[in-house]
């Protein structure tokens, strides 16, 4: 938990563990339940809810929006989320614990594909009925999502390998344009590349392959600074994939046929919130996957020293080129993904703004961990969507809070902690 | 052929502002082993300061309080930018980077990172949306020597930079305090123990690069005399890539690299249609970290750094 | 244990009935207008002009004690976003104007960069945008929903192209743009076109760029001015024209340069001074020697705010009085949200020689006003003089 608990007295704290405490056999089947509950249940009595508490519409994202633009809708705003989200959840979590249990354990018994499914069923049910409620909540859910991707893809070199890697915003870019130039120039009249060639409903299809593809150029892309760094590393690979995010940038600006630095527009709309989720879970799990591999342990090996790594046959140069294209090519599919969410890129969008946002999700969120790069990836989108009303001053206290968490927990909010499926699946007593 | 010693002047002048910086970051850099990412943005404030200073010695002057002439203003101004700016470094130190001094590197790069976005947008919301005019403390005159026009600014900002490049290496190699720098960059683990004050030596290095960034901020001011909040962020990264690329901690390196990337932007423009510069311009960049994977002037892989 | 439980079930069950009854819709006592301006990021300036336009607007609504709809009136609400300049965060806002914030109509964003991409999201969702100062085609194209309050690229550069030929007589001319945005690199091909098809191919002899945020353009211009061109053009924002014309000068540049709508800020010559006086660009109206309607806006806002006001302040200010036109002509709000932008949108697109502060406007089919483009002359004292005018 991230309330400090040293500042409550010794009571308030016995008492609190004491509230907690049955709530720590609670499986992730109810929790997930819950939340399911609670997001039919805004659905149903939302609307009015939010009326007869003088809040107008639903609260779009859990009242943070309206905290700071009306303050004296916050005790309005609190009955909301405690009616509509912490009660529900909290009472199904416990209603359901032992039968959540049972259910999860009889679940194991079968392949842990099955019960893995069932959860991911729960939650993006959860997650659509959620963002059902207005299209900017489903933008905002759509474009988070992504981002977890994006920054997981970061993680593996930032984190896993222990590199200083700037060029994500080039592999974003090189992801997001070879994609949207498939997508586009086949299936939308559009002045760039002329009239559709396909007019029948093949996005279901081709644009799985798009994405690939914007991911293998990504992946391509990234041997530019992937065989540098057989030779170099830290501080002078960190400024080899800044110039390349540069290099990207100015390339782009320089082709013509996707629209240089105007961008390119009017992707077709096929990065639906189902299409999102399926890439992200996909992207995750291989991720996952892949960092707790023998490749996985290589990278943490070539992080902690490379010439040790390398006297234990591990073979050096192939992991970090396998890391950065594997790296680069989920970054691309995130980035394509993103062009087809927006459905408008252009160059400077991929600069050193958008490098400072990752960055920052991953050290926020964590190094080293699954975790890190999901509580980095949603916590930072939800606080600058959530800070939208402050203005400027969004950019002053977004900052802050990323330097306190630095100093307080120097390797950010999560790290080193493994993503285990199993564990997080299975049944808590 | 007089395009091409024109463009060696301007490739001067614009070399100067990137050797001045990247000197800061390759202090930082060799000493403390930080990437400094607020340096672009201390750069900005340094600018701004020279801006307050200069407007209240101007105002000073025609109130009729202190008559002095333009030169000695923009002189005086060059200094207490630099005394001012050098807190402003300190104190980034005391907040940002102190406390992390045992974390991961990067974590501490994180936290310079968010300083910079701070010092930009607290001056947006301070300042307000206006740009702010420089005022021009010399009159241009602009001398045509053989087709090549060269202005006194121009000769006055390489000057100026060569000068306080000087005065950094001798304060380096001539001083107790330089070879304390020196000493720290060299063994940071063991230096605490010969009674060298670790943290006195860390806030000096940040002040020193803090002043010259001033410096830069008020020459620029000189020459491009627009400033607004963000001006700190693009040239920031590229005297970055400077300061690496001289090498880790070499000063002159990084001084040299500085002055080579300002010819290499402004020839790559020159040859090649301009709109290829940053693509044909970073990707020489490239060529030379695959080629020299430890920067012109740098080590492999040692301890060992000349300062 | 059990029975706090019983009890908390219970309150939720009663608040859940209590809300359902309670069900019901407020009346449309307010009409919200979105605005979705750059305050932050490269172009605060232009957020900040937006912003207090907007505020002047909606301060004359207010003191009429609402608008006036049908014989109603209305309170009016004004929902402004930050778009950061940036593409994304402005489709983001314009977003979570029409979908969270319901707003009835969007005015904004300014520059191209933002307003190709966030129309595309007005169309989408049927809701009725103005942007007031986007020149770049793509903004309206194909959009019935997408409007604006600016003339054209392709016009503008024409209209340039011809003055210079007609006042000079100059055949060599020279272009310095910055290839990563949008306006200038649009307006950049434009002219060279338009001046090849007056000169024959060629006759552009410099067609150099730079990059957002570079300041020294020292190669670009000494390639310039050893092309032997006769004048520059150059269709920057405001910081940078001062420093790209103080540099030509010290390069030894002595032509003519002349500029576009972009320059028409207070800030041009507050940041060039006498370096820009004597220049020339084509923009949208003339501060300087402004009559009726015009000079009352200006000084109501120099009065104000302290400046006058930006070409971007005046469209911003057209932009809400067309809305506020459309509104009106549309005879009743209904308070169904679709019906009523589908009658915003009608209104607008009938809307026939309004009498906009920077000139008569009536929307072709695309959406784009046809209107005519002003060359204005900075004067020695700094001042923006109406020199000429050019009509479509």
């Amino acid at each position: 938990m991230a309330v400090k608990t040293d500042s409550f007295t010794a009571p308030t704290k016995r008492r609190l563990a004491t509230f907690w405490q049955p709530y720590t056999r609670v499986a992730m089947l109810s929790w997930l339940t819950g939340a399911l509950v609670a997001a039919i249940l805004e659905q149903l009595v939302g609307r009015p809810l939010a009326f007869m508490l003088g809040l107008g519409k639903v609260p779009v994202l859990f009242g943070l929006v309206i905290i700071l633009k009306a303050p004296l809708l916050i005790p309005g705003v609190i009955v909301y989320v405690l009616l509509i989200y912490i009660l529900p959840i909290g009472l199904i979590a416990r209603l359901t614990t032992k039968l959540g249990n049972k259910l999860a354990a009889e679940l194991l018994r079968y392949p842990m594909l099955v019960s893995t499914v069932v959860h991911l069923v729960l939650l993006y049910a959860t997650l659509q009925i959620w963002g059902n409620i207005n299209d900017y909540r489903n933008l905002v859910l759509r474009l988070t999502l992504i981002s977890v991707l994006i920054t997981l893809s970061l993680n593996v070199i930032n984190g896993y390998m222990g590199e200083f890697s700037c060029s994500h915003p080039g592999f974003l870019a090189l992801g997001a344009y070879g994609a949207s130039a498939v997508t586009v120039s086949l299936f939308v009249n559009d002045n760039l590349f002329g009239p559709a060639v396909f007019t029948g409903n093949w996005g279901w299809i081709i644009f799985p392959f798009s994405l690939i593809l914007g991911g293998i150029i990504a992946a391509i892309g990234s041997l530019v600074v992937a065989i540098p760094s057989f030779r170099t590393r830290g501080d002078y690979l960190a400024i080899i994939s800044l110039a390349f995010t540069f290099i990207i940038k100015s390339f782009i600006e320089n082709l013509e046929f996707v629209g240089g630095p105007r961008g390119l527009s009017s992707q077709p709309d096929w990065a639906n919130l189902p299409t999102v989720f399926i890439w992200v879970v996909v992207g995750v799990w291989v991720i996952n996957n892949f960092v707790r591999s023998t490749m996985g342990k290589a990278l943490n090996a070539v992080r902690d020293d490379e010439i040790a790594a390398d006297a234990m046959t591990v073979n050096t140069r192939r992991t970090k080129m396998v890391a950065f294209m594997f790296s680069a090519f989920w970054a691309g599919v995130g980035g394509g993904l993103f062009a087809h969410v927006l459905r408008y890129v252009n160059p400077s969008t991929f600069g050193i703004q958008k490098l400072a946002e990752v960055l920052a999700m991953v050290y926020f969120g964590g190094l080293n961990s699954v975790y890190g790069s999901i509580v980095g990836a949603v916590g930072f989108n939800l606080l600058s969507e959530a800070l939208r009303p402050l203005e400027i001053f969004k950019w002053i206290i977004i900052p802050v809070l990323l330097i306190l968490i630095m100093i307080f927990r120097p390797t950010g909010l999560v790290a080193f902690k493994e993503f285990d499926v199993h564990q997080i699946i299975a049944p808590k007593e | 052929m007089d395009s091409f010693f024109q463009n060696i002047v301007n490739a001067l002048q614009w070399g100067s502002f990137y050797a001045l910086i990247a000197l800061g970051y390759s202090m930082v850099y060799g000493i403390l082993m930080l990437f400094n990412f607020a340096h672009g943005d201390i750069f900005m404030v340094g600018a701004y300061l020279g801006f307050f200073v200069a407007a209240g010695l101007l105002s000073l002057a025609t109130m009729g309080i202190l008559a002095i002439p333009n030169w000695l203003v923009l002189l005086l101004t060059v200094l207490i930018a630099m005394a001012l700016n050098s807190i402003v470094g300190v104190l980034v130190e005391r907040i940002g980077y102190r406390p992390l001094r045992d974390a991961p590197r990067a974590s501490a790069a994180i936290t310079g990172l968010m300083i910079g976005i701070i010092l930009e947008t607290g001056n947006l919301a301070i300042l307000g949306a206006q740009r702010l005019s420089f005022p021009s403390l010399i009159e241009t005159q602009t001398y045509t020597i053989g087709g090549v026009a060269v202005t006194n600014k121009k000769i006055m900002i390489v000057a100026v930079a060569l000068f306080l490049m000087l005065v950094l290496h001798l304060f380096i190699t001539r001083t107790k305090w330089g070879m304390a720098m020196r000493a720290m960059a060299y063994d940071f683990a063991i230096i605490p123990l010969m009674g060298v004050p670790i943290n006195r030596i860390a806030a000096l290095t940040f002040g020193l690069g803090s002043a010259l960034a001033a410096a830069a901020g008020v020459l620029y001011g000189v020459a491009y005399p627009i400033l607004d909040p963000y001006m700190g962020i693009l040239i920031g990264w590229k005297a970055f890539v400077a300061a690496i690329l001289g090498g880790r901690g070499s000063i002159l390196g990084a001084a040299f690299a500085g002055f080579l990337l300002g010819f290499i932007e402004i020839f790559t423009a020159t040859i090649f249609p301009s709109t290829f510069r940053d693509l044909i311009a970073y990707s020489i960049i490239l060529v030379i970290l695959t080629f020299r994977p430890h920067g012109l002037f740098g080590e492999a892989y040692s301890a060992r750094l000349r300062l | 244990m059990r029975k706090s439980h019983l009890l908390l079930l219970i309150a939720l069950l009663l608040i859940a009935t209590v809300a359902i009854t309670a069900c019901g819709s407020s009346g449309p006592q307010t009409i919200k207008i979105g605005i979705n301006a750059p305050l932050t990021g490269d172009i605060p300036k232009v957020g900040e002009g937006t912003k207090f336009a907007a505020e002047m607007w909606l301060d004359d609504i207010n003191k009429a004690g609402g608008l006036e709809v049908g014989g109603k009136k209305y309170q009016v609400e004004l929902v402004i976003e930050d778009n950061e300049s940036k593409a994304d965060s402005a489709t983001k806002a314009n977003t979570k104007l029409i979908t969270q914030d319901e707003v009835l109509a969007i005015v904004g964003p300014q520059s191209s960069k933002q307003a190709v991409p966030a129309g595309e999201v007005a169309n989408n969702y049927k809701t009725p945008m103005v942007s007031p100062w986007s020149t770049n085609p793509n903004t309206t194209l194909n959009r019935p929903w997408v409007f604006r309050a600016a003339f054209l690229d392709p016009f503008q550069g024409v209209v340039d192209a011809k003055f210079i030929s007609d006042e000079f007589g100059f055949t060599k001319a020279a272009v310095l743009y910055d290839v990563a945005s949008d306006y200038p690199k649009g307006l950049a091909d434009v002219f060279k076109k338009s001046w090849e098809d007056l000169h024959g191919a060629g006759s552009v002899v410099a067609f150099e760029s730079f990059t957002t945020k570079d300041t020294d353009f020292s190669a670009q211009l000494t390639k310039i001015i050893n092309s032997g061109a006769e004048v520059l053009f150059t269709p920057q924002y405001y910081n940078e024209v001062a420093l790209i014309v103080q540099q030509a000068h010290e390069l030894g540049w002595t032509g003519p340069i002349i500029g576009s709508d972009s320059w028409g800020s207070a800030e041009t010559v507050k940041l060039c001074g006498s370096d820009c006086y004597g220049s020339f660009f084509s923009t949208h109206y003339a501060a300087a020697g402004a009559t009726g309607a015009t000079k009352e806006f200006i000084d109501r806002y120099n009065a104000k705010y302290g400046y006058v006001p930006d070409d971007v302040g005046a469209l911003t200010w057209d932009s809400l009085n067309l809305l506020k036109q459309a509104i009106q002509d549309c005879g009743s709000i209904t308070g169904d949200l679709g019906k009523d932008r589908q009658c915003v949108r009608d209104a607008l697109a009938n809307i026939k020689n309004f009498p906009g502060i920077t000139g008569d406007m009536t929307f072709d089919e695309q959406g784009d006003p046809t209107k005519c483009a002003v060359i204005v002359k900075i004067s020695d004292a700094g001042e923006f003089e109406f020199y000429k005018s050019a009509c479509p």
